[in-house]
């Protein structure tokens, strides 16, 4: 017996030695399964959305006059599984998958969304999810009619509302995960005045379409509040407390639309937690000290103009984007910046990749913001439902004295990453950065400065994207 | 996308299996091809190679570990390669006719091989089992994945040549086990 036969016996090791030192510490890991549930939401991301409309009246209970449901999926068969139970699962995975077509359209919203809605930060972290404000829009084109509706289907890149509610409703399922091992959900609500008559119909379709469910009840009570409330922190596993807890609606209300986006992954590969360590990160208010995460990999390592990017893929599927700006460059900066957005939405091909060791220093980061969306949607072409003069919610209801308006639009985000989770958020440190091509072996990818990060689920469409200026919170 | 999910995919012939695995394990393999081959030319054919034979392979195996399985089959690949082109390119005399005279050796009994190799794993694993769980993981680490020695320092928060010490006494340690087993060394 030679070196040769004892390389060969540790080829043929048992499977589970091999998967147990993949990641972590080398204690031996237990099923997938259990430690799915043992992690405490590695990546906790998620966003709400509320648009609040106005009208008068008065009083009662929320209850629901629609409800939306949501597929049944069999549980993830974990190991060891029976062939019936695997069976079962991939059915339900299959189903849920659908041909997105050509979504040039959608890329182009996205890009543009994260440009307006992300470009004025004052210096403050701020975080979109481009999905869920594409679900609201979506949903808000259901409620409307006539140019108040062509605006958003304009948008949008839409043809028809048969057209958008098919792709909304493909997107939906498309991103729709609940197995017991990876969760996504997409979630809509629709809260209406109970003294105003809505169109059965259109709550049917967006229960149907996009599996949103309406409540009906006193707007300004605060039961009806609180029930609000309480279904936003339920979406969103209460990680938005803070931010829910400021959303009320008063008696002026005629109807509010709530959407959230929820989604819990792991990273494909594990930080090290011993080899966290407290760095300096520049922030524009100057140097904070902060704790740092540690990988170094062999991986694809990306670069343009101005910034160099890694990406960071999650074990179910979906990865996150790290893009630091060159020294000079600020993360507003790369916004308008057309070759990193096109990097950043449509990067199926770019030519300036490398494989090689990248020293990766992520800072861990617990990150959220919120702000009305109502600017931001003006400047890019939906007026009408904030004019009085203009708007048009004829498919909603017909039965207000007055013209329906958007009073408000409020998203609220947060993103926390850490060793076990997954996230984004790269800084570079290329020293002299540019275009200049990385070197032949191993780069430096140091996250010091702030960054720009981008989420994408497993349908590879952005369901969150973030400048990060301070990782420890504003 | 989940293990069993792409081992669905081979079995029902979409090529998507194989962007998928190596969406998911490509730069495990890559790794693995690398730190034993030492030419990213080569250990991207290995890849590539590994990709060819798990696609053969599926159906009818359906491993319980995709990663470990398709990890196995990188390092299986890899050493083949490297003996091939040891024997080509440095020792182009007597290795080369050694290696072509094999051809006129009777087959070797592949069973009594398959079984000798499949016992030697099964009493590696054994000693494995019984190791304290970070020098599993650093043996693991160094000679199934064949992660560098000052990496795995750095993972553990140790010196390298701490580390070093340390493997010797496990190499140390599982010779004497094997003998212990009646293993021929």
């Amino acid at each position: 017996m030679n070196s040769i036969d004892i390389f060969d016996g540790i080829t043929d090791i048992r499977d589970d030695l091999i998967d147990g030192a993949k990641t972590g510490s080398g204690k031996k890991k237990q099923h997938f399964k259990k430690r799915w549930f043992a992690a405490v939401a590695a990546i906790l991301v998620l966003a709400i959305l509320t648009g609040i409309f106005l009208r008068p009246e008065n009083a009662l209970t929320a209850y629901a006059i629609a409800q939306a449901k949501y597929p049944e999926m069999a549980p993830y068969p974990g190991e060891p599984h029976s062939q019936r139970a695997y069976e079962a699962w991939w059915e339900d995975v299959k189903a849920q998958r659908r041909d997105l077509g050509d979504t040039s359209s959608l890329r182009s919203f996205f890009a543009q969304s994260a440009r307006v809605f992300l470009t004025d930060t004052q210096g403050q972290n701020k975080i979109c999810s481009p999905l869920n404000i594409y679900m609201a829009l979506a949903m808000l084109a259901q409620l409307t009619d006539g140019e108040s509706r062509e605006q958003i289907l304009t948008l949008l890149g839409s043809d028809s509302m048969d057209a958008l509610r098919k792709q909304a409703s493909d997107v939906w399922n498309s991103n729709y995960r609940d197995d017991g091992a990876l969760t996504s959900i997409l979630a809509a609500s629709v809260w209406l005045n109970e003294n105003v008559n809505f169109r059965q119909e259109t709550m049917d379709i967006l229960a149907q379409e996009f599996y949103a469910s309406s409540y009906r009840g006193k707007m300004g009570s605060q039961e009806f509040n609180r029930a609000l409330q309480e279904w936003l922190n339920e979406q969103t596993g209460g990680l938005l407390k803070e931010q829910a807890g400021n959303i009320e609606m008063d008696s002026e209300t005629i109807l509010a639309l709530a959407t959230t986006v929820y989604l819990k992954a792991k990273w494909a590969h594990e930080f090290f937690e011993k080899n966290t360590a407290p760095r300096t990160f520049h922030s524009p208010a100057g140097d904070v000290e902060t704790d740092f995460m540690y990988q170094r990999y062999d991986q694809t390592y990306f670069w343009g103009n101005r910034f160099a990017a890694v990406c960071q893929t999650f074990e179910e599927g979906g990865s996150m984007w790290f893009l630091l700006p060159d020294e000079g460059v600020t993360p507003e900066d790369l916004l308008s910046d057309e070759e990193a957005m096109d990097f950043l939405f449509n990067k199926n091909k770019w030519e300036n990749q490398k494989f090689l060791f990248v020293n990766k220093y992520i800072p861990k980061f617990d990150v959220s913001s919120q702000f009305d969306l109502a600017d931001g949607l003006q400047e890019m072409g939906i007026t009408d439902i904030f004019d009085l003069a203009l708007s048009d919610f004829t498919s909603m209801t017909t039965d207000v004295p007055e013209p329906v308006i958007l009073s408000q639009a409020n998203h609220a985000a947060r993103v926390v990453i850490d060793e076990e989770g997954c996230t984004a958020a790269a800084f570079t440190v290329m020293l002299g950065a540019g275009a200049a091509m990385p070197p032949d072996e191993e780069v430096d990818f140091i996250l010091d400065r702030p960054f720009l990060f981008c989420i994408t689920g497993d349908s590879g469409l952005p369901m969150f994207v973030g400048v990060v200026n301070y990782p420890a919170g504003s | 996308m989940d293990d069993l999910a792409i081992i669905e995919l081979y079995h029902r012939r979409e090529e998507k299996a194989i962007a998928e695995s190596d969406k998911k394990y490509g730069t495990m393999c890559r790794s693995i091809a690398l730190r034993l081959l030492g030419l990213r030319q080569d250990a991207e054919e290995c890849v590539n190679d590994t990709w060819f034979a798990a696609w053969n392979k599926m159906p009818p195996e359906r491993p319980g570990s995709l990663g470990a399985y398709l990890g196995r089959i990188t390092r299986n690949l890899s050493v083949s390669r490297w003996r091939r082109d040891h024997a080509h390119k440095r020792y182009d005399g007597m290795e080369i006719l050694l290696s072509e005279l094999e051809d006129c050796v009777p087959s070797p009994n592949t069973v009594e091989k398959d079984m000798a190799r499949q016992q030697l794993a099964q009493s590696i694993s054994a000693w494995l089992d019984n190791l304290e769980s970070e020098d599993r993981w650093l043996f693991i680490r160094r000679y199934w994945y064949g992660d560098p020695v000052n990496v795995l320092a750095a993972e553990l928060g140790k010196q390298a040549n701490s580390c070093s010490q340390r493997l010797l006494r496990l190499r140390k340690n599982l010779q004497a086990y094997l003998e212990s087993k009646g293993v021929e060394l």
